[in-house]
């Protein structure tokens, strides 16, 4: 492994390139440099032993995260997707022990004994594929909807996540996700924190897939950090919090977490999540288009021409700026303009008015190319099947270049996972009813 | 554990430690003057002389890239500076699909989203180092070349090693080049290139030998070579038209069908006076004809046999041009233009006779019902076909007859004061095996009928990419009105 060149990156990028890379020497580069920075050792806010004190939803991020001058949730900056196969050891004709369990759970109690549940500490969430609950003689119980994930467009041809379950670890440090990954799956010596030892036998019932790790980070500042990567352009916008220079994720355009909770059944405070990754090309979209033609092809043709989005999008308060009837006129927009917005159309896929899907994504620079892992919770699986299908807009009578982002973004790979409630997170069976 | 590679000099140099291999290239096509490689052409200042840059770092096309500007285009097709030169590569099979791959030096084209003046950017390559990478595609059982972006993708590797992000290429339109694919791609070095494409099903409305074809998500691969002499074929290659003509209205003539097209804006001969003299461009016809079929009657310096040799040209006479069929060659009832005088009774009787929406010729045509023309155009595979009358609207080129898709158009047809069709009754994009790329409507639930008054509105305007020359047309359509004819 090689550590990024410190001397010609900036503080924020240093840290971010180390979530990137991962492992022990990673970590005590940036716990160097952030205990460097202030000649103290920086403060990460410690956990709790009651666990009853935790929230029973593994998704209840938002009421743990500062908002906004306007309302929207700030999520937190930096992400790790971590991809776990169960190891043999962990199952028992083919079902997952006593024993594993035990020690998944364990190693939870721990993180969240070592960091507050807050952005400012750790947030986390652990999700299990389809292929996790093949193994069990039951079906989910009726009320969850975890289809096998399938290619949602007739242009992509992506890799499915196959392995067991995923962990999504985040936190407005970059060390301590880093640290997590560490205590959880690195060979050094486990990592301290707050007065605990992040020991930890997962990799007992894990095994880290790591072909399909994945980082990133979101926020104001964050994306411009990395215009030293190849297919990133100068001219990413310095405030956007997002590759293609917009804000998104308003209040009022996502779900609220009540909305993708799963109400009944075993799974009840459990959600569904879907996680696509794609490559975006920032270079013709920065370069051969203009701001017009970006607020266009990204909210609406109306944004554009009634200037409503700004810069970034800091005209817009805790909505996106869009009316009913400016949702209602995709189809129209589409022949009369010749455009239309992604945003126009996704809204499309509203239940009442209601956004059914809660975005939790983030940027990415893995591989060394610019891109999306896409991070969305919902009630069913379902749910973002139909909103996908309405961004892509195959209804729509608009050439692709213009219909919203489509030209711009190449999904590699989707994975359906549940999330189960924090009281089942650990191995649970397909119907722990039954 | 992933590595964290930043892109340094080191990694810079491993790329160019692949080992050379044969390019697919066949030969540079120099376009229809047919003057190739290192010749210099008399009005010619040569644009190579700076290129060359030995070491591969810097712009590699250095001040070498042919200049464009033009002062004051015409808010009409007009004459660019230049021909542009290129490389042909081998014709490569994607399923039902041929495509033909064709690179340039990266420059300048207008892109759009809308119709407005903001709508419009001119994309100008500030990076030298790269090609313009542009690819025709076409049905090899009908040779109808595919006009519609339904996002196809490229992809870019140096071996194993993916180059930059993905790219959707536009859309585009050129005089010499008709509908194609393309886009400015950068490449760090020189080196040979591995491009692969895809290519989502075709989802336009297809009619006649196109229906329930061409369904699959295909893909293809080609290799080319990035290297000085490639550069100075493109670059060198390059003709510049006399000063003087720069931004007159016309067009060059299409590349591949050769010859003199349609007129020879830069021999200075009037433009529109050899419009459908050119009979070359049979639809569905493309790998038939050659050289003796086309019309070799303009007899000026540019007649073009091979002497150069150069081994483009008729090598490559079998990518197809996009270019529609003449007036002529539709059997229905053409309508007349309401307010003009030209042809009898106001029909148009050829190209230059057809009514201009900010410089487009639109046809407008009825084919009658039980007609082979409306059967045929009504079915499109999916549910029942009804029968009746089909009236299609074909915007095109004014000079070289190259489809203008994806644009919206509709349509109100009256009679006295009674609204027959619409108003503004939507036209869906479809794609025809004898016909091409238009508009069109079956009319079963009335009838149209002599007289009537068929007022086409263009919602949209092409929202295609365009080289220069076509910059500056198609964006503000007005409607046109036409009139049923008498039998
Ligand atoms: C590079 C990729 C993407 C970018 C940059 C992006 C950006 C945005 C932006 C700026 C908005 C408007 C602000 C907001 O309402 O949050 C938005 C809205 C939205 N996007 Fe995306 N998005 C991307 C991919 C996706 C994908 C893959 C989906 C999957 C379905 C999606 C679904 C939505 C939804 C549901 C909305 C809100 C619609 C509503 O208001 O109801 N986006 N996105
Ligand atoms: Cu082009």
């Amino acid at each position: 492994m090689t550590l990024p060149d410190r001397s010609t990156l900036s503080r924020r990028e240093y840290a971010r390139a180390l979530v990137a890379v991962g492992g022990a020497t990673a970590l005590s580069a940036c716990l160097d440099m952030s205990s460097g920075e202030n000649g103290a050792e920086n403060t990460v806010p410690s956990g709790t032993d009651d666990p009853d004190s935790l929230p029973a939803r593994q998704y209840a991020w938002n009421e743990f995260a500062t908002r906004d001058d306007k309302g929207n949730v700030e999520p937190p900056a930096h992400h790790v997707l971590l991809p776990l196969a169960l190891t043999e050891r962990a199952t028992a004709d083919g079902e997952p022990t006593a024993d594993a369990r035990e020690t998944t759970e364990s190693t939870l109690r721990t993180l969240e004994r070592a960091y507050e549940w807050s952005t400012d500490g750790l947030l986390f969430t652990l999700g299990y594929t389809p292929s996790y609950f093949e193994r069990f003689d039951e079906d989910l119980p009726e009320g969850v909807d975890l289809p096998e994930p399938a290619a949602l467009t007739s242009r992509e041809d992506p890799a499915f996540d196959e392995f067991d379950a995923l962990l999504h670890l985040a936190s407005n440090h970059p060390e301590v996700v880093l640290e997590v990954e560490e205590g959880l799956f690195g060979d050094q010596e486990e990592p301290e924190r707050n007065g605990v030892v992040l020991e930890s036998n997962l990799i007992e019932v894990f095994e880290r897939v790591d072909e399909n790790r994945r980082t990133g980070f979101v926020g104001a500042g964050l994306p411009t950090e990395h215009t030293d990567v190849s297919g990133v352009p100068d001219a990413v916008p310095k405030d956007a919090p997002f590759f293609m220079g917009f804000r998104s994720g308003f209040d009022r355009t996502q779900a609220s977490e009540d909305r993708v909770t799963i109400d009944s059944g075993p799974f009840a405070d459990g959600t569904t999540q879907h996680v696509s990754s794609m490559d975006i090309q920032l270079e013709v979209w920065f370069e051969q288009e203009n701001h017009y033609q970006r607020v266009s092809k990204m909210f609406s043709p109306e944004h554009a021409a009634e200037e409503l989005v700004g810069d970034v999008g800091e005209e817009l308060g805790a909505d996106s700026g869009l009316s009913d009837e400016r949702i209602e006129a995709t189809a129209a927009d589409a022949r009369q303009e010749g455009v239309v917005g992604h945003a126009q159309k996704a809204a499309r896929g509203r239940e009442d008015g209601d956004p059914p899907l809660l975005r939790r994504d983030f940027n990415t620079i893995d591989g060394d190319r610019p891109g999306l892992h896409f991070v969305s919770l919902q009630h069913d699986i379902e749910d973002f099947v139909r909103v996908r299908e309405a961004m892509t807009g195959a209804d729509l009578d608009v050439p692709s270049a213009n219909n919203g982002i489509l030209h711009y973004i190449f999904v590699n790979r989707r994975g359906n996972y549940l999330l189960p409630p924090r009281g089942l997170r650990a191995l649970p069976a397909a119907n722990p009813d039954a | 554990m992933q590595d964290f590679t930043r892109t340094t000099d080191e990694t810079e140099i491993d790329r160019r430690t692949f080992v050379a291999q044969t390019g697919a290239a066949t030969g540079v096509l120099a376009l229809a003057g047919c003057l190739s490689g290192d010749d210099d052409e008399e009005d010619g200042d040569d644009p190579d002389a700076e290129n060359g840059d030995e070491n591969g770092s810097g712009e590699d096309y250095g001040d070498g890239r042919p200049t464009i500007e033009v002062e004051d285009p015409p808010n009409a097709v007009y004459l660019p500076t230049h021909r542009e030169a290129m490389r042909m590569l081998d014709p490569i099979e994607a399923g039902d699909m041929m495509l033909g791959p064709m690179l340039s030096y990266p420059h300048d084209f207008w892109t759009i989203a809308g119709s407005g003046e903001d709508a419009v950017e001119r994309e100008s390559p500030d990076s030298g180092r790269g090609v313009h990478m542009m690819f025709t595609l076409w049905d090899q059982q009908t040779g109808t070349v595919l006009p519609v972006d339904d996002g196809v993708q490229i992809r870019v590797y140096d071996g194993d090693e993916q180059v930059g992000s993905p790219v959707s290429p536009w859309s585009m339109i050129s005089q010499e080049m008709g509908f194609h694919f393309g886009d400015n791609v950068t490449l760090p070095e020189d080196g040979t290139y591995t491009v692969e494409v895809t290519i989502p099903p075709v989802s336009v409305r297809k009619t006649g030998d196109l229906v329930d074809r061409l369904d699959e998500r295909v893909s293809a691969t080609f290799e080319f070579e990035y290297d000085d002499e490639f550069r100075h074929e493109v670059i060198g290659g390059v003709q510049y038209l006399d000063e003087a003509e720069w931004g007159d209205r016309g067009a060059l003539e299409p590349m591949d069908h050769g010859d003199h097209g349609e007129h020879g804006g830069h021999d200075g001969h009037d433009d529109h006076a050899h419009e459908d003299e050119h009979d070359d461009h049979e639809h569905g016809d493309h790998d038939s004809h050659d050289d003796g079929d086309h019309e070799h009657d303009h007899g000026d310096e540019h007649d073009h046999d091979s002497e150069n040799g150069h081994n483009g040209h008729d090598d490559h006479a079998h990518v197809p041009y996009s270019a529609l069929p003449r007036i002529d060659e539709y059997d229905g009832a053409i309508l007349a233009t309401a307010d003009d005088e030209s042809g009898a009774d106001g029909v148009p009787t050829d190209h230059d006779s057809l009514p201009r929406s900010d410089d487009a010729a639109i046809l407008a045509a009825l084919f009658e019902d039980g007609s082979a023309d409306a059967e045929r155009l009504a079915d499109d595979g999916e549910g029942d076909v009804t029968a009746g009358q089909y009236l299609l609207v074909s915007p095109r080129t004014p000079y070289n007859r190259v489809p203008l898709a994806d644009a919206a158009l509709s349509v109100t047809v009256e009679r006295d004061d009674d609204t027959i069709v619409g108003p503004d009754a939507a036209l869906a994009e479809t794609l025809d095996s004898e016909y091409g790329i238009h508009y069109g409507l079956v009319i079963d639930d009335t009838q149209i009928e002599p007289g009537d008054s068929v007022t086409v509105t263009i919602d949209s305007p092409p929202q295609v990419a365009r080289h220069q020359g076509y910059d500056t047309a198609f964006l503000e359509m007005p409607p046109i009105e036409f009139t049923v004819p008498e039998q």
